[in-house]
């Protein structure tokens, strides 16, 4: 059962991850073709745009999922790791449950904002409501959850292992 | 005593080791709990956060650099620079610094300036004879200006976290004099250092050679031009000119230099996705929680609190560079950007600092702190690649402290090193 968990988790994380990259990658091919199609074609292109910012909040909420299981986010380990083994281990359930009670957060009142704004239309694409827009956070909320049930009852991602080691740092400051 | 809960909550989370992006969010909710604030606004500004054009830059800007500096472009930066001051005594530590002012004009990442000029720059101090330590050193210290010159995806976060009036190009612009003091104050130390130690001068490049890197690097420092010029002269948005750096920086890679194999370049997205989305997750939560702070009415108060102890604005940003400096030992720059700038900006304002100098004061002062324990990024990863201990680097790094503090004195003290560049461009 874990195994078969662990598995499922493993894949889930490679599809956030290809999620979030293909966004990523559209993204930089958009924002230039606009500029292009302004300064060369002469005419300009309302879309790419609010495509690309369409495409950040998927890439965004899927991709701090990914980053959740890969131990990418910056926290503060100076305090606990003062701490004996014991007390450390009790702290990281603790970490857990709130980290859940978050993930909880996003997944009813990011569905909650979905719903409220679901008839409300983009203005540069009028066939995409809104709502659906932010469905990234609900979904990510849902992801960020199976991330986290993995971690309290299995542990840290075991096929991460080597990368968890190598990306102690991000190349972010 | 809303303020309590909510500062103090958000510390408490840190504390027990929750990623700071989401003490950030779970502090905001037990404020919007506590002040019956509806979930749904704070909801509503969590996806405001990452719902802005400007944002887009970061990513853009981080891949481009990434790009570069896996892409062969350190080391030939580190050539152009070895032309130019390596036949000085103390020559390679020169070389060091400015491939580092060259490196911050492709990223603005001093965890990447570290990685990638380390890598080629203290093995071959090494081997010429310099002592691992003091390579290692100038290595962490000199990377501090990617943070400063432009672009800097840093300066991006700040904008964003002052709440978007503030013009990233100015930004930007305002970065050079300040980031090229800090590498100034460095190389006067080293020729200092090089005297007393006798350190050697290198070989000077004959001439047809030199022109020859010269041009080879070039093609890397045109991604500045891109994005200065096309900013500056109005042809391209900041996060527009960042997409066209990614492509350029994608195009030079691949079919001039021709060093990095197809075969890399998932891994590269795969690590550009995963430092982007923490900090774009953290502009998100963050946002959420400047949005408590403002209903809370808590820079209004601090202002007034800040304004009772002193109206001097000297001192008050003397505090403020305090304060600062020891939380940037405890915590990154980006999330401390984010969290401390919507506090201590109205302050600041309320004195008579222009946003732009104040940014460059927390950019140099949370600099400092990538290189100080017990928390710097850029100091556990130059002693990683130095392979020397955190405690061996502490012990020659005191001067090095000392060079960076006269400069963020001077940045602090100085506001024309900020706004003079620009004054002269008007948008």
């Amino acid at each position: 059962m874990r195994e078969l968990y662990a598995r499922l988790m493993a894949r889930l994380y490679r599809a956030s991850i290809w999620i979030a990259g293909i966004a990523i990658v559209v993204m930089t091919l958009v924002i230039p073709w606009g500029v292009f199609t302004r300064y060369v074609l002469g005419t300009g292109s309302e879309w790419p745009e609010p495509l690309a910012i369409l495409l950040m909040i998927i890439f965004t909420f899927f991709g701090a999922a990914a980053c959740y299981r890969a131990n990418a986010h910056i926290s503060v380990a100076l305090f606990r790791d003062m701490l004996p083994p014991p007390a450390r281990a009790a702290l990281a359930m603790v970490v857990d449950l709130l980290m859940a009670l978050l993930a909880l957060f996003m997944i009813v009142w990011g569905a909650r904002l979905v719903e409220a704004t679901w008839h409300q239309s983009i203005a540069e694409f009028p066939w995409l409501p809104v709502g659906a827009s932010y469905m990234p956070l609900p979904l990510g909320g849902i992801v960020t959850l199976l991330f986290i049930v993995e971690h309290a009852w299995i542990g840290p991602a075991r096929d991460l292992a080597e990368a968890l080691a190598a990306d102690a740092a991000t190349e972010l400051d | 005593m809303d303020a309590f809960v909510l500062i103090g909550t958000l510390l408490l989370l840190i504390a027990i080791g929750m990623p700071v992006a989401y003490a950030l969010g779970l502090a905001s909710l037990a404020g919007a709990a506590w002040g019956d604030i509806p979930y749904e606004a704070v909801m509503i500004k969590i996806a405001e956060g990452v719902n802005r054009f400007t944002l887009l830059a970061i990513p853009f800007f981080v891949l481009a650099g990434a790009i570069m500096a896996e892409g062969g472009m350190a080391r030939r930066l580190v050539g152009l620079a070895f032309v130019l001051v390596g036949w000085i005594r103390g020559g390679l530590a020169l070389v060091n610094i400015l491939a580092s002012s060259f490196f911050g004009c492709i990223s603005g990442s001093s965890v990447a300036d570290t990685a990638s000029i380390g890598t080629v720059m203290i093995p071959q101090m090494v081997k010429a004879g310099y002592p691992r330590v003091f390579a290692t050193n100038v290595t962490i210290c000199g990377s501090v200006q990617a943070i400063l010159i432009p672009p800097s995806h840093n300066a991006v976060i700040y904008a964003l976290a002052a709440g978007g009036t503030i013009s990233i190009a100015h930004l930007f612009i305002a970065g050079v004099f300040p980031g090229l003091l800090l590498g100034a104050s460095l190389v006067v130390l080293c020729l200092i250092i090089a005297k007393r130690e006798n350190f050697p001068k290198g070989e000077r490049v004959p001439f047809r050679q030199a022109l020859r890197i010269a041009a080879d690097a070039l093609w890397g420092l045109g991604t500045m031009i891109i994005i200065l010029g096309g900013i500056l002269s109005g042809v391209f948005t900041a996060t527009e000119s960042a997409a066209v750096a990614c492509v350029y920086a994608f195009l030079v890679t691949m079919f001039v230099y021709r060093d990095y194999r197809w075969s890399e370049l998932p891994h590269l997205v795969h690590r550009t996705v995963k430092t982007v989305a923490m900090v774009m997750i953290l502009i998100g939560f963050a946002s959420a929680f400047g949005y408590m702070l403002a209903i809370m009415q808590l820079p209004a108060k601090l202002t007034a609190f800040f304004l009772t102890v002193s109206n001097n604005k000297y001192v008050v940003l003397f505090l403020i560079n305090l304060l600062l400096l020891f939380l940037g030992t405890l915590m990154d720059l980006a999330p401390l950007l984010l969290i401390c700038t919507p506090i201590l900006l109205p302050v600041v304002r309320a004195l008579g600092v222009d946003p732009l100098h104040f940014g460059m004061i927390m950019m140099v002062n949370l600099g400092i702190g990538l290189v100080t324990p017990p928390v710097g990024t850029t100091l556990f990863v130059g002693c990683a690649i130095g392979k020397i201990t955190i405690e061996q680097s502490m012990k020659g790094i005191w001067p090095f402290y000392g060079a960076m503090l006269v400069t963020l004195a001077i940045v602090t003290y100085v506001p024309a090193v900020s706004m003079w560049l620009p004054s002269l461009f008007k948008f």
